[in-house]
């Protein structure tokens, strides 16, 4: 499905009312190639900053300017903003697109943008600051009667901790109210211990952190994790674009997303996007964001965080809807109001995002680094690539290891399935080791196959990140392959004439 | 035979030969008639048992990658010498190398260093973790080929032993 949207007189003359005719892309990568596609598409002017380390990337041929930025390290230069705000005001950009991570949740920055009388393509500083607060953003959510994971939080009265984490239903999750990434979380499953493992979490989180805080939640058992699309304008309107199921995830981070989650029912399905679209509202959120949730087994689920910013796996949602949320979200920043309801957001077919990474998925998922040698994307019916790199460039450990998604659209779920395969088949990068391969024996496996995937997925099936052996006869294939392109070999048959070699000792 | 690859953690030893149209692959103990050729366009096809399969072959230095049926490898061709220096010397145990890539936090040891086995000899950080690089064996260290806050690649060679006396 093509979601760039067309351009007709009527949207030329919209746009051309807008209040900026440029836009500055404050990323790298994939997504700045992303964004500078719809951006050019609508006629205005593209500009991106970029790194030395980013001089050959696709973003920085395909824009109308490109401005270098420079930093001690290259992601200290994406993070520069009053660099970035010079070179926005050197090249008279109307606005700043943030694209994801590096400024995108950062409220200062927004602000600043703001400040400068450029347009934020971003929600407001202030709904940037209550959802970048984890703890205020559940109290938000929670006081507006939306479900959050029961929970005691020690900060409320320290005193009754104890007692109010035993009546949390079991098991539980400690953790440490200053942590991140998994650690000082202890689980309990029985109220006995609860006392010591609460010492024990208070400990490690004082030693991890500095900072011995915690708080108790409901354990939830291999959960799935579902997001839901949200797009508000600044005039009140809030809509969503339906969920993406991500619960195929490496050490916390996502590499298979979805669209429509394999574990929704129609009913399930419009209770969690209404909470969605509800808990935007509440917020007055502008801007594109995603509400991400925990789902349990029993289809329970909770507010987990929200995102103010466009998200890596937008293009399956794009791809169900026929919206373009760059488009959307360069609409709202002009001041548009979305003009349409609900009901006019229609989904049809199944979208899977496979994202490439630079890893070796038997070492642990370690980064690996190379030059892009050779490249052939995938090309096909239903067949997306949103890359950021290009034959000829480096892939160095300075960056984030993500090199491109690829995309699918089918009919129905096994055709997106079977698409991605031959596509991800048909995808050739050589040079640097990459997780494609992999890819090809996830979507493969009979679990996912099934739909039946949940945050541990990959850590109860360590065969799939593993290197499978190889049989005599590709080994063949593969030597014969490599002995063929090597000099060395090359030229010591060639100095054996055929007939000599035929009398020496090769016959068996 | 002499040359050889090594693909993932194992080596594999080849020959390789003019045949009455193309090649033969002399590999474990059979022989298989193989060639290249161009096809029209910029593809490849591997021929092996008269059977042609589309291949694209990228070769940096001594790595060639190879995409093949589908799946990407990586094989290094090791050059007879170098072989059998390796083979005389058994030196895996005096190199120290990077697990993964990544940067210099701490350097905990210096050249002429008396080290025992599994102390730390330098803390690295990588996907925003530290690892910590520990001595394979007790021993000297030679020479510490990275400063903090240099990068490198995987398998870079961060730190050397002193060889080991023979006994």
């Amino acid at each position: 499905m093509n979601s760039t949207p067309a351009i007709t007189a009527d949207l030329a003359a919209r746009v051309a009312q807008w209040p900026f005719r440029s836009v500055l892309i404050a990323n790298r990568g994939e997504i700045a190639l992303r964004i500078l596609r719809t951006v050019q598409k609508l006629g205005l002017e593209g500009i991106v900053v970029y790194h030395q380390a980013d001089r050959a990337a696709p973003a920085v041929r395909a824009a109308d300017r490109a401005i270098e930025i420079t930093g001690s390290t290259p992601v200290a230069a994406y993070l520069d903003a009053a660099q970035i705000l010079a070179a926005a005001k050197t090249s008279g950009a109307g606005a700043i697109h943030p694209g994801y991570g590096f400024l995108s949740e950062n409220a200062g920055f927004a602000r600043a943008v703001a400040d400068a009388g450029l347009a934020f393509v971003g929600p407001t500083p202030q709904q940037i600051e209550l959802m970048g607060d984890k703890v205020r953003a559940r109290a938000f959510v929670e006081q507006g009667g939306f479900p959050v994971a029961p929970s005691a939080i020690e900060d409320d009265d320290p005193k009754t901790f104890v007692e109010r984490a035993r009546h949390v239903s079991l098991p539980l999750l400690i953790k440490p109210a200053a942590g991140g990434g998994g650690k000082g979380m202890r689980i309990v499953r029985d109220l006995a211990v609860l006392e010591a493992e609460i010492e024990r979490a208070r400990s490690e989180g004082q030693r991890y952190f500095g900072d011995g805080r915690l708080y108790v939640e409901r354990y939830i058992e291999n959960p799935r994790h579902i997001e839901v699309q949200v797009l508000g304008d600044a005039h009140g309107n809030v809509v969503h674009l339906f969920e993406r199921e991500c619960s195929v995830q490496r050490r916390f981070q996502k590499i298979v997303e979805e669209t429509p989650s394999p574990a929704l029912t129609a009913e399930l399905r419009a209770r969690i996007c209404e909470t969605a679209a509800g808990i935007a509202r509440a917020a007055g959120y502008r801007n594109a964001g995603t509400v991400e949730f925990i789902f349990g087994q029993e289809g329970e689920f909770y507010f987990l965080e929200m995102n103010t910013r466009l998200q890596v796996e937008h293009p399956v949602t794009e791809e169900i809807t026929g919206k373009d949320l760059v488009f959307e979200q360069l609409r709202v920043a002009a001041g548009e109001a979305l003009g349409y309801s609900q009901n006019d957001i229609v989904a049809s077919g199944h979208a899977i995002e496979f994202r490439v990474y630079a890893e070796d998925p038997a070492r642990g998922y370690t980064p690996t680094t190379g030059p892009v040698l050779m490249l052939r994307e995938a090309t096909g019916p239903g067949v997306r690539v949103d890359s950021g790199i290009a034959q000829g460039q480096d892939v160095t450990a300075a960056f984030d290891p993500m090199l491109a998604k690829l995309i699918v659209f089918g009919r129905d779920r096994s055709e997106a399935i079977a698409r991605a395969d031959k596509a991800l088949a048909e995808t050739v990068l050589l040079g640097c080791q990459t997780n494609i391969a992999f890819l090809r024996r996830l979507l493969n496996h009979p679990a996912f196959v099934a739909g039946q995937v949940h945050t541990g997925f990959l850590d109860a099936h360590p065969e799939i990140a593993a290197e499978p052996a190889l049989d005599q006869n590709k080994l063949q294939r593969l030597l014969a392959a490599a002995a063929l392109s090597v000099r060395p070999l090359r030229d010591a048959a060639d100095a054996v004439p055929a007939m000599h070699a035929a009398i020496g000792g090769w016959r068996n | 035979m002499h040359h050889a690859f090594k693909l993932g953690e194992a080596e594999y030893e080849l020959e390789l030969s003019r045949g009455s149209a193309g090649y033969r692959l002399h590999f474990d103990g059979a022989t298989v008639a193989v060639d290249l050729a161009a096809v029209p366009g910029d593809g490849t096809v591997l021929i092996t048992h008269g059977v042609s399969e589309p291949v694209f072959i990228a070769t940096r230095g001594d790595a060639v990658f190879v995409h093949l049926d589908g799946a990407a490898y990586q094989l290094a061709y090791e050059h007879p010498l170098d072989r059998l220096a390796q083979q005389s010397q058994g030196a895996a145990a005096d190199a120290v190398r990077a697990p993964m890539p990544g940067s210099v936090i701490s350097v905990l040891v210096q050249a002429g260093q008396t080290v025992t086995r599994g102390e730390t000899l330098l803390v690295m950080e990588s996907m925003k973790m530290e690892t910590t690089i520990t001595a394979p064996r007790d021993g000297v260290i030679e020479a510490v080929h990275f400063a903090t806050g240099q990068t490198f690649d995987r398998d870079a060679l961060l730190l050397n032993l002193q060889l080991e006396k023979s006994t």
